[in-house]
Formats: structure tokens, C-alpha cells, sequence
């Protein structure tokens, strides 16, 4: 008994080098390319009339009252961000309520109809109160439906105007929370393929699924628990309040920036 | 003072909104609104309406607004009002608050739980605001914000206990509170968010 014990532990510890190596290099590789796509610039190479597909992920009650606060207050031309696309979690009637107002009261431009926008609903990463054990399924679901989203296959999503040659967004414009962070990881993987396997891309290389996650202005000493998953993730972390500013994940990644407050 | 105000424009209307928000009860703060301390500290400033968005809690403020509702024939009593939410929002109610000499009336407060979304709106209509943050809440971010808001000017922030005197302090508010939103160094926002995503997007300069 004691013999069998004995070559079965070893049996074990033979087995669980090699994994615990395979499990350390797949850390590593992710930690050096997050860095590596941190630090690599933005090619400047996209002419100023060019035609920027924007797609803004909305949290929910106060997340979004901050997102069109700014946004109105951007005074975002909508000659050049040509086609918006607007992420709300299912329930949330709040905020696709609030994406349609800012479409008729500050991009229609007298259009009427203003078919340069969409609003998809995904499902929620987690509902309030919603078990742990049941979550991680809700979160792949939700990360499901936002890579479906970016390919631009998702059901209630609408086709692109031509001028659009990439089903991609350029910009994805975030202030959380669960669903925020689906969408930039989401991102970020398809970036990640797309850099392994350069073939896949058949338009004009322009950057795109380039991420922006602000902070939300109620954060004045503390990042978010989005705030802080994103850290490493996001290519650019913008905060309203100065304590915030500075902070990285790591050593060698990008830091926070300051902006001062954005909203109004 | 506060008496000879009140007998020079008796007929001038001064409102004071209370606001719990829809997410979460805040029972602390309207058991310290349904008072007689806190309706007279309102009636010393000349107030004469006060409406309370209550939420889920219709039970602690009930009686008090039903027995204020029925005194307002009594000479410089305050009118009580109520409601629990509003699907349209509460610009309009918040907005009572604002002095509107065309309807004859003065500028009041606006008394809130810290949810960003009521101070973001108060501070957009530029009325005097006191915020009380919930003290239950887990996450205290919301007091810090309070705090900090407060120690630049923006607002009163205060306990749910010290109700009274914040009725005072708005009034000091109203007389000295920095502009919003804040500019700083002269520059906006505007440049900060331009020159991120276009740099984001790799626009040639």
C-alpha cells in the first residue's frame, strides 16, 4: 500500500512540473504582450477626413448620466466620428433612452431619419445579487455577445454604411462597469489574434479596436473595480480626479492621465 | 433678520427638494427630514414648499407629510409634498429649486443622498446643494467624493444628524460657490479628450 502511495506521489510530481512550467510560460507571454501592446505607439497614418466608427459601451444609471454629460460637452463632430454604435446591458431602458436623445439632440444634424447609429443590447455580465457560482456563465455569455458585437454579427445589429470597410470599431469608448470590461478584453483578443495571424486582415490597416476607459468622476482616491481590471488592458486610462493620475499595472506599462473633471 | 425677510415678500415661493435617489433606501436621512427641528430651520430661512423624493420608504415620511399637507392654512407654514420615483427623472422637481422671478419665486436648495447623478445635475442648475452621503453604504467612495466637493466650495456635505444647520450653510452657498464645472489651469476638457483619441485613432497632426 505504502509502495503505491509512494510511486503514485511521484507519479504526480513528474506530472505537475511540466504543467506548473507550461503554466508559468502562458502567464509570462501574456504579461510581456499586454506590456508590448502598451508601450508599442499608435501609427500616425489615418488622414483627417477619414471616418471614425465610435462604439460606446454604456454602465448603467449614474455610468451613463457621466458618459453623455461628457460627451455633450465634447462636442463630438459628427462628420468625423460618421457611425456610432451605443452597448447597453439588457434592462436597461435608462440608458438606450438617454443614447437616443443624445442621437436627436446632438448628432442628427437636422437628418431625420439618423441611421448613423445603433443601439445593441447584450446580455448582463451580472445581475445585482446574482450568485458567484453562476456569474463566471453570465460574464462568458456577456464576453460572447460583445466579440459577436465587434465582428458585427450580433442579432439586432444593423449593416454598416459602405464607406465602412472593417466591421470593427475604431474606438471604443468606455467609463464601466461589467460589461466594459467584456468589451475591451473582447478587444484586446481580437487584437491579439490579429497581430499572430496578419492574414485575417483584408482592409486598409488603419488602428483599430483602439480602447478609452475614463473613470468615473465619483472616484477620487480609488480606482474602480472595473478601474482596476482594465489598468493593464486599456490603451488609454483617463481620470478626473489628480490622485488617480500616475498609476500603472506594472512596470514598463502606460500610466494613468489626468484630465481634469470631465463631466458637468 | 430672518422675520423681517419674511414680512417684506411674504408671497415670494422658496423651495427645498429632497432627493434619496431609486437605488437604495436612506431611511437615516429622511428620519431627520420628517421633523419639526428640520421644518423650522427651513421656515427661519423663509422656505415655503418642501417636497421629499422618499423612494421605497413611503412609511417613515407618510404621516409627517399628511400632517403638514393639512396645516397650510397657518400663517408661514411650509407646504409638504411627496412621491416615491419619477421614470422621467427629476430635472423638473430639482429645477423648483432655481429663483424664477416670471413665477415669483426665490432660489432654495437642494438636499441629496452623494449619487453622482443628482450632484452632477443640482450643480449643472447651480443651486445651492447639501449632500449626505449614506453612511451605511459598504463602499465609502461616495463620502469621499462628498468631502472633497465640499472642501473645494461645491457643496455642503453633512451628516444626516446636522441636517439643521446645513440649511444655513446653503444659504452661504448661494452667496459664494465657485463656478462649474471647473476649469483648470484655463484649459478645459476639451483639448485633454481631443488630443487622446486622436492620438487613439493615430490622426496625422
Amino acid at each position: 500500500m505504502a509502495a503505491f502511495l509512494m510511486s503514485f506521489f511521484s507519479f504526480c510530481l513528474q506530472l505537475a512540473l511540466p504543467v506548473a512550467a507550461v503554466g508559468i510560460l502562458a502567464v509570462v507571454v501574456l504579461l510581456l504582450s499586454l506590456t508590448v501592446s502598451h508601450r508599442s505607439p499608435v501609427r500616425k497614418c489615418r488622414p483627417k477626413d477619414a471616418q471614425i466608427h465610435l462604439l460606446v459601451v454604456l454602465g448603467s444609471g449614474g455610468h451613463t448620466a457621466e458618459m453623455f454629460s461628457m460627451l455633450r460637452r465634447w462636442t463630438l463632430e459628427p462628420s468625423r466620428y460618421a457611425y456610432r454604435t451605443y452597448v447597453v446591458s439588457s434592462g436597461d431602458n435608462f440608458s438606450a433612452q438617454k443614447a437616443k436623445e443624445f442621437e436627436v439632440n446632438h448628432m442628427a444634424e437636422g437628418k431625420t431619419p439618423n441611421d448613423a447609429y445603433t443601439i445593441v443590447t447584450v446580455p448582463r455580465a451580472r445581475r445585482v445579487h446574482q450568485s458567484y457560482l453562476t456569474a463566471p456563465f453570465s460574464t462568458l455569455h456577456c464576453f460572447w455577445a460583445c466579440l459577436t458585437v465587434l465582428w458585427g454579427q450580433y442579432p439586432e445589429q444593423q449593416h454598416l454604411p459602405t464607406e465602412f470597410s472593417s466591421p470593427y470599431p475604431d474606438l471604443i469608448l468606455t467609463n464601466g462597469p461589467a460589461t466594459a470590461v467584456c468589451m475591451i478584453v473582447a478587444a484586446k483578443l481580437l487584437r491579439f489574434l490579429h497581430f499572430f495571424l496578419p492574414f485575417l486582415q483584408a482592409d486598409s490597416g488603419m488602428p483599430k479596436l483602439r480602447t478609452v476607459f475614463i473613470e468615473s468622476w465619483a472616484r477620487v482616491s480609488t480606482l474602480s473595480m472595473s478601474g482596476k481590471l482594465l489598468l493593464p488592458l486599456a490603451d488609454t486610462f483617463l481620470v478626473q480626479w489628480p490622485k488617480l493620475g500616475g498609476r500603472r499595472a506594472w512596470w514598463g506599462m502606460k500610466r494613468t492621465r489626468y484630465a481634469g473633471t470631465l463631466v458637468d | 433678520m430672518d422675520e423681517m425677510d419674511h414680512d417684506r415678500m411674504p408671497s415670494m415661493a422658496k423651495h427645498c427638494f429632497v432627493t434619496v435617489g431609486a437605488t437604495a433606501s436612506f431611511t437615516q436621512l429622511l428620519n431627520h427630514v420628517a421633523t419639526d427641528d428640520f421644518i423650522q430651520a427651513l421656515q427661519q430661512h423663509n422656505y415655503t414648499h418642501l417636497t421629499i423624493q422618499y423612494g421605497p420608504d413611503l412609511a417613515y415620511v407618510a404621516e409627517f407629510i399628511d400632517r403638514h399637507k393639512t396645516d397650510t392654512a397657518r400663517n408661514g407654514a411650509i407646504e409638504v409634498n411627496g412621491f416615491d420615483f419619477k421614470t422621467e427623472g427629476l430635472s423638473q422637481d430639482m429645477s423648483m429649486a432655481k429663483p424664477c422671478p416670471s413665477e415669483n419665486r426665490v432660489g432654495g436648495m437642494i438636499l441629496t443622498h452623494a449619487g453622482t447623478g443628482s450632484i452632477l445635475e443640482a450643480l449643472r442648475l447651480g443651486v445651492p446643494l447639501v449632500v449626505v452621503p449614506n453612511p451605511d453604504l459598504q463602499d465609502n467612495h461616495q463620502m469621499e467624493l462628498a468631502r472633497e466637493m465640499h472642501r473645494q466650495g461645491y457643496v455642503v456635505a453633512t451628516a444626516p444628524e446636522e441636517l439643521c444647520p446645513a440649511v444655513r450653510k446653503a444659504e452661504d452657498l448661494r452667496l459664494r460657490r465657485p463656478g462649474w464645472p471647473p476649469v483648470e489651469n484655463g484649459r478645459g476638457p476639451r483639448p485633454y479628450i481631443r488630443e487622446s483619441l486622436n492620438d487613439e485613432l493615430g490622426f496625422l497632426d
